[in-house]
């Protein structure tokens, strides 16, 4: 329970502090939380599984188009977020089937490749406005603020909801299996772990939260388009999110994405021309000097040695 | 019709074959799965525009004055970065290359703005008819000159030090250190020669299309399809590959339309990758 603590001293933090903030705080702060509740669904499959689902970003944009297109028919917001989850796990399943019986590269860039054909067959579909995209009715509401504080707490819910699985996943049988699967799929399978059925468990757990997010999403910024809710950047985000923070732990995807959300607004403020050189700098920056998280560097006391352990350990 | 549709599909396949031949040899070899491909084949459509743009050469003839300067980038770029985490899990590497995606795109943008490119030859557009069927000289030039590159890739592998050096270390690596070769160089060397056939593969795209920093992604997700579908294994495999690519989009292009393409891409290499992952012609690596 101690290591709860602080954690929930944040959430009460960040429940009270909205009236607070001007809107542009607010609306990174909402980034902020969106990008945690990714990366904390991520670390499902890729941290506690070890399955390193690079096209994750497929059910946050199924999530945002279910929600765009029933809303689009008439449905009320969260009527729709039934049928974004249903269609999510029923994908994940679906394609899981085969696609997890895949390991390392190959299923990495199968699910990149899952999530590329799905944006080209979204890009030509009616129902879903092709390529021009959707946009989606506006929330009604006294004004701007209460607006978008109502999304914050939104996705603040997701969030604490995706926390609470993960601390329940720690401490239970189907964690230990994810765990086991990760170490040796083999050797989880010869102690009787149902590894097929685990990893598409886990995979459709990772959906679920992935496509809620995108359903909020749509709805938060009500103008939607395949290029941007596939885009495999957001992806790649979750991950170097949760590669900072430190994977397969409870708290590590929420301080990558703090750290790298909060890098990335500061960037984009201050050196809009270069951001991409920045964040791209950054990405290379973590994967040679901190593979193992911000964390890791830290606990026992942070020693230039340790930086320098950590390329000695991957190089050639 | 069907054999002109044949043709095109064969004539843009080669230039395919070439970008997925620089990105399977570095795949299979430094098992690294380069991200940043296309973003190095737009690089190298750059030189060749700016060496025609200032100093007025053929962009067929500068082709081995792009690929020498690619390979000093690619080189390096291994040497002193990539190499570094060489060894790390494969999601590591994946988004490492990914990075450096991100930041040549925004780089070849900053220095030459989102600009549409293209290079106007004295015979572009022009064609020869054998029989009924249309040859558009730049298409020939360009499937010939994918052809020899491909050719000398294999010939290079095959009988220099060199080259069967890169093949011992894809093989056995510890085998091949105990014999002398210097892994960290061989791999930097590989990713060199990998960029240098990616930048042949960028002047080759100058002259047939128009390009911008943007178009690298699905450059790279092309390089992947034409890689899965030859197998990691070969030279031959690769450019088989990009034939059977470049078949496939022609003709989906034609009977379903050009926004359908991609879709038939795409699904298709999840289908081969789930049925048969290592490939049509697939073997172990470069060995």
């Amino acid at each position: 329970m101690k290591k709860h603590i602080i954690p929930l001293i944040f959430l009460v933090i960040l429940i009270i502090i909205p009236p607070f903030l001007s809107g542009y705080m607010l609306r990174i702060l909402t980034a902020v939380v969106m990008f945690a509740t990714l990366t904390e669904a991520i670390n499902i499959i890729a941290g506690y599984a070890g399955y390193p689902a690079f096209g994750n970003v497929v059910f946050f944009g199924m999530g945002a188009y279910v929600t765009a297109i029933l809303m689009n028919h008439g449905f009320g917001f969260y009527l729709t977020l039934i049928p974004s989850i249903v269609t999510a796990v029923l994908f994940a399943v679906v394609i899981g089937f085969p696609v997890l019986r895949l390991r390392g590269h190959y299923f990495a860039i199968a699910s990149l490749g899952v999530n590329v054909a799905v944006m080209e067959i979204v890009n030509n579909l009616k129902i879903a406005g092709a390529a021009e995209g959707l946009t989606l009715p506006l929330k009604k509401g006294a004004n701007p603020h209460v607006v978008y504080t109502y999304f914050y707490y939104l996705f603040l819910v997701v969030l604490v909801l995706s926390v609470i699985f993960t601390i329940w996943l720690e401490k239970n049988r189907f964690g230990f299996g994810l765990r086991a699967i990760r170490v040796d799929e083999d050797g989880a399978l010869a102690m009787g772990i149902n590894t097929p059925l685990y990893k598409t468990l886990a995979w459709s757990y990772s959906a679920v939260f992935t496509a809620l997010v995108g359903s909020i999403y749509a709805y938060w910024i009500s103008y939607i388009d395949p290029e941007t809710v596939f885009d495999p950047i957001i992806s790649v985000k979750m991950f170097v999110m949760m590669l900072i923070g430190g994977a397969s732990t409870v708290y590590g995807p929420l301080i990558g994405a703090v750290l790298l959300e909060l890098i990335a607004e500061v960037v984009w403020s201050k050196f809009v021309n270069i951001h991409g050189i920045v964040l791209g700098a950054i990405i290379i920056l973590t994967v040679i000097l901190i593979p193992k998280g911000f964390l890791d560097l830290f606990t026992g006391g942070f020693s230039w040695r340790r930086l320098v352990q950590n390329i000695k350990e991957n190089m050639i | 019709m069907i054999i002109q549709i044949l043709i095109n599909g064969v004539l843009l396949g080669g230039i395919y074959g070439l970008i997925g031949l620089g990105f399977s040899l570095v795949w299979g070899v430094t098992n690294l799965i380069n991200l940043a491909h296309g973003s190095l084949v737009i690089l190298g459509a750059y030189a060749t525009f700016w060496i025609f743009h200032f100093l007025h050469i053929d962009p067929f003839i500068s082709i081995p004055l792009v690929m020498v300067a690619l390979f000093i980038v690619g080189y390096l770029m291994q040497r002193y970065i990539f190499n570094l985490a060489i060894k790390a899990d494969v999601f590591l590497t994946l988004i490492m290359t990914f990075g450096m995606d991100v930041l040549l795109a925004q780089l070849m943008i900053v220095m030459w703005s989102a600009d549409w490119r293209s290079i106007a030859t004295t015979y572009q557009g022009k064609s020869f008819i054998i029989g009924q069927y249309l040859f558009p000289y730049t298409r020939v030039l360009g499937f010939v000159a994918a052809l020899i590159l491909t050719i000398l890739t294999a010939i290079f592998l095959n009988r220099t030090k060199t080259g069967q050096s890169i093949r011992a270390v894809a093989l056995d690596m510890m085998a091949a250190r105990l014999m002398g070769v210097n892994p960290g160089k061989t791999y930097a060397i590989t990713f060199g020669i990998g960029t240098a056939l990616a930048g042949a593969a960028g002047s080759l795209i100058s002259v047939i299309q128009s390009f911008n920093p943007a178009v690298g992604g699905g450059i790279t997700l092309r390089a992947f399809v034409v890689a899965i579908l030859g197998g990691l294994g070969s030279v031959e495999g690769a450019f088989l590959g990009g034939i059977i690519l470049g078949i496939i989009e022609t003709f989906s292009a034609f009977y379903l339309g050009e926004s359908f393409k991609n879709v038939v891409t795409f699904t298709l290499f999840v289908i081969i990758l789930v049925t048969r992952p290592r490939g049509l012609l697939g073997k172990k690596y470069y060995g």
